[in-house]
């Protein structure tokens, strides 16, 4: 860990916030290892960090929705810890969360007023208040139209209305640029600059490059909880704030679980391997959502027997809609996909799970099992055919099957017949690998984010699982948003930005800077 | 603890085993079966007392009412026949009702469901030639017809569900006020299901069915009127009981309940689930129908349902997806509704009283079961 005594050392005379020694665990996960931060009025502090560095844990400290386990926060120099959102919301910090809180059926204005008011409402006053803060901003839109008719780009400029109305000395905005369009990205970021330069301070939480350097005055880096650099120059730095974001210290004990493996097929180069391998063959697959925004754009790939090839990036730049696709849940706008040279892009789950296509689920809760029924029941849940007779079920040999497959796949649980949910994470996910590579037949294997949320020892089991499967000559589609992991399993990495692939690199080539690079939309 | 010292040693043997007593009490509260009793127990006590307090603020004798009700619930071989034969409706609304609740949809138009059955029975028993069929068949064909039309009605909202979404308990209430108008329509119109007018007094109601398809007689000899209805629909409940824990429809409807996207996902075939769930709902809730125009009906007029639908809705909201609890449950409805008959007619109760005094038990019952599943945890 850097020492950042440097940071609190440069204390000015317009401090808007100052954080001193923040720390706060989860149970026995440190998630904020000594935090000190400055940020000055007027400036634009970019908080840059992976998934899980702790960002949003920082964030809910300032605002007062979490209570930090030790450190101290200055609000312009005097110490103040919100008890509550309500609290810092009084004491002038405003903060703009990934996920709207508005009230879609009734207009912007009174969405604007609300908890504005105590007693009787003044609406005609409030109304040019606001309007006139608005003059001021430069900020174009329509108090009068209902919310729910507006775009998503509109109704975070709502939000950030909703804050600056109050005000604040201090606005947090976190990861506000996840749900726009590019050009709605600009419009928010020149805003930022506006609020700035009004003598405002904002902490912009992201881990998109662009947008730190166009707007960012300083920038701190956020890994595993500790802040690893800083850069008040950051469009000089950004490589080396890139750096400092995925790099993992090799000292760390996990390191060793999530260590290469090196298989034997990897070293064939793609050329050298014998035509019609290919086991997956995804040819220009795209995908338009219902409200008109191309999640998946021309998508072409392959995946070869034997092979295991991930897909890297930002969640949501598509890769979950390539999930749905490829598990049937979802019909693609464009586009075929082929297993075995099979055509099965409107195949249905169940055709896609006779053909041999096993699917862990991005969401293990939503799609890939039925947490009030039992382990037995979810074990089996799509092999439902080897125990049905003339519409009767085999109960005694599920239950019989299902205990087995607890024994090989290490699934603990006090029987099979407790109810799915009461398992942990862990557990759950091994249950649910147990089905998918169970299949029969089993020709290849899509595991969306299969590590999410789970213990080091379940991740090392799953890994092993993984490993296997392409070691008994299946394809493996990975798909990732933990760099460490697509580095230690994958044979092959493509990175997802904005629905297409911006880059392809062998596992055995792949650093972290160009992925990094990639992830964040640079080509 | 200084108290225990003082006493001396015998008294302290008595204290030991009077606690050991006051203990075992306890532990018999706690028992199923003692507490299911107390709660019965109570649950007559409360509403008997409430429905005295309503008869007695009416002005009328608590003690006629109560004799009336005795005599019309299970006074005789008779009514008691009579009663169990209004249980079977119960029962079987009620055992659609948890079926289709397996897979989280609630099917609230029973009563509609009866009146299409009503509707196709009648018009089978009269015009569809049953009285010329054999005579274990000439019952058992517009039986069949009522819940294939029950099945219909209720398979409406099972395809806009799976087709669309649409929310089953809007569905299934509108439908259900579809089916009681058309019932209507039907008895008042010659060229549909009205009597024709051949008589001075001639009321919007069909003629009544031919005495061969009406429901037999389970022992013709005793007074008891219970008809085959009884073994029908104790064969249906052994059907819905292996439907629900036996199948692999069981299973689907499960899993779709709890979870529409796995289901999906595992390859369950989620929309004739759906589709199915609700048609077989209503086919048990249109044979309700058919046993009630072939049992004590004998005609079909308007009004036919009578609520039936809604009170076999509770039935199977109070029994909690066990069959067994669909028969408890249908046997109180059944046994309240005969003695609550009698009362308006014998003791001059007013049938809103009657109605009250109902409601007030069944709420009762419902609180009180609420009561033991949370004990039971």
């Amino acid at each position: 860990m850097m020492d950042v005594d440097y940071l609190t050392s440069q204390q000015g005379s317009a401090s808007v916030l100052s954080l001193q020694g923040i720390k706060k665990s989860f149970g026995a996960f440190q998630a904020l290892k000594q935090i000190s931060l400055e940020l000055h009025a007027g400036e634009i502090h970019c908080l840059l960090g992976e998934n899980g560095a702790g960002k949003s844990t920082l964030c809910n400290i300032i605002f007062g929705s979490l209570k930090a386990d030790e450190g101290q926060i200055l609000l312009q120099g005097s110490l103040f810890q919100a008890s509550s959102p309500k609290d810092a919301l009084h004491h002038g910090i405003a903060m703009v969360h990934q996920h709207f809180s508005l009230i879609e059926n009734t207009t912007v204005l009174d969405n604007l007023l609300l908890g504005r008011s105590s007693g009787v409402l003044n609406r005609q006053q409030q109304a040019s208040d606001i309007k006139n803060l608005l003059k001021e901003l430069n900020f174009d839109i329509d108090l009068n139209v209902q919310v729910k008719d507006l775009a998503v780009g509109e109704k975070q400029r709502v939000e950030i209305i909703k804050c600056l109305i109050r005000q604040p000395k201090l606005l947090i905005l976190d990861e506000p640029t996840a749900v726009l369009l590019p050009h709605e990205i600009n419009a928010l970021l020149r805003i930022c600059q506006r609020v700035a330069e009004r003598g405002c301070g904002i902490l912009l939480v992201t881990h998109k490059l662009a947008e730190i350097k166009q707007v960012a005055s300083k920038v701190s880096v956020l890994r595993s909880g500790a802040i690893v650099d800083f850069s008040d120059q950051p469009i000089q730095d950004i490589d080396r704030l890139v750096r400092s974001m995925i790099h993992k210290e090799s000292t760390d004990g996990e390191v060793q679980l999530l260590k290469r493996e090196v298989s034997q097929t990897r070293l064939v180069s793609p050329n050298a391997r014998p035509l019609h391998d290919e086991v997956l063959q995804v040819n220009g697959l795209s995908y338009t959502d219902p409200s008109g925004v191309k999640k998946l754009d021309n998508v072409t790939l392959l995946v070869n027997k034997a092979e295991i090839v991930a897909i890297a990036g930002v969640e949501g730049n598509g890769q979950s809609e390539l999930a749905s696709i490829l598990s049937g849940m979802l019909d693609a706008t464009a586009g075929q996909f082929f297993v075995e040279g099979q055509d099965l892009t409107h195949a249905s789950p169940k055709q896609l799970t006779q053909f041999g296509v096993g699917v862990i689920a991005e969401d293990r809760h939503d799609t890939g099992c039925i947490t009030p029924m039992s382990l037995a029941e979810n074990l089996l849940l799509n092999h439902l055919d080897r125990y049905s007779k003339f519409g009767f079920l085999n109960r005694k040999k599920l239950k019989a099957d299902a205990e087995q497959l607890m024994h090989r796949f290490d699934v603990r649980a006090a029987s099979s017949a407790v109810p799915f949910g009461r398992l942990s994470g862990g557990n759950q996910q091994k249950a649910v690998f147990a089905r998918e590579l169970t299949l029969n037949p089993l020709k290849f294997l899509l595991a969306s984010q299969p590590t999410r949320g789970l213990d080091v020892g379940a991740v090392a089991t799953i890994y092993n699982h993984i490993r296997d499967a392409r070691n008994k000559g299946l394809g493996v589609l990975l798909i990732s948003s933990e760099l460490d992991e697509l580095l230690a399993v994958a044979d092959r990495i493509l990175v997802f930005y904005r629905g297409t692939i911006i880059g392809e690199v062998h596992a055995a080539q792949a650093n972290r800077e160009q992925i990094g690079a990639w992830m964040a939309g640079q080509a | 603890m200084q108290h225990r010292q003082i006493v001396s040693k015998s008294a302290l043997g008595w204290q030991v085993r009077l606690e050991h007593i006051t203990m075992n009490i306890h532990s018999l509260f706690k028992h199923p079966a003692v507490r299911l009793l107390t709660l019965l127990l109570g649950v007559s006590v409360l509403s008997l007392l409430l429905s005295f307090l309503i008869v007695q603020t009416y002005g009328l004798s608590f003690q006629s009412a109560w004799s009336a009700f005795v005599d019309g619930a299970w006074g005789s071989p008779y009514v008691i026949g009579a009663s169990i034969n209004r249980a079977l409706y119960f029962a079987l609304i009620g055992l659609g009702f948890i079926l289709a609740d397996q897979a989280k949809l609630a099917n609230i138009g029973a009563e509609g469901q009866i009146a299409v059955g009503g509707i196709a029975a009648t018009a089978l028993c009269l015009y569809g030639g049953a009285a010329h069929l054999p005579h274990g068949i000439a019952f058992a064909y517009p039986l069949l017809g009522a819940m294939l039309a029950g099945a219909c009605w209720g398979g409406i909202a099972g395809f806009l569900k799976a087709k669309m979404g649409t929310n089953e308990v809007i569905s299934t209430l509108l439908l259900s006020f579809i089916a009681v108008w058309l019932l209507y329509c039907c008895v008042q119109s010659e060229s549909l299901l009205k009597q024709p007018m051949n008589t001075s007094a001639s009321l919007p109601q069909s003629l009544p069915i031919p005495d061969s398809t009406s429901m037999p007689l389970l022992f013709a000899s005793s007074g008891t009127n219970l008809n085959v209805g009884l073994v029908i629909t104790v064969l249906l409940a052994f059907v819905i009981y292996t439907l629900m824990h036996y199948s692999r429809f069981g299973f689907h409807l499960k899993s779709v309940g709890h979870n529409a996207n796995s289901a999906k996902r595992a390859g369950m075939p989620v929309f004739s689930t759906i589709f199915l769930a609700l048609a077989i709902s209503g086919a048990f809730a249109g044979l309700a129908g058919g046993l009630m125009l072939q049992g004590d009906q004998q005609v079909l007029k308007t009004g036919f349902s009578s609520g039936y639908g809604f009170d076999g809705l509770v039935v199977g909201l109070l029994a909690r997806g066990s069959v067994l609890g669909v028969f408890a449950a249908a046997l109180v409805f059944g046994f309240l509704r005969s003695g609550g008959i009698n009362m308006e007619m014998v003791a001059q109760l007013p049938s809103a009283v009657v109605l009250v005094i109902q409601g007030i038990i069944v709420i009762t019952i419902a609180g009180a079961s609420r009561w033991l599943s949370k004990q039971e945890g």
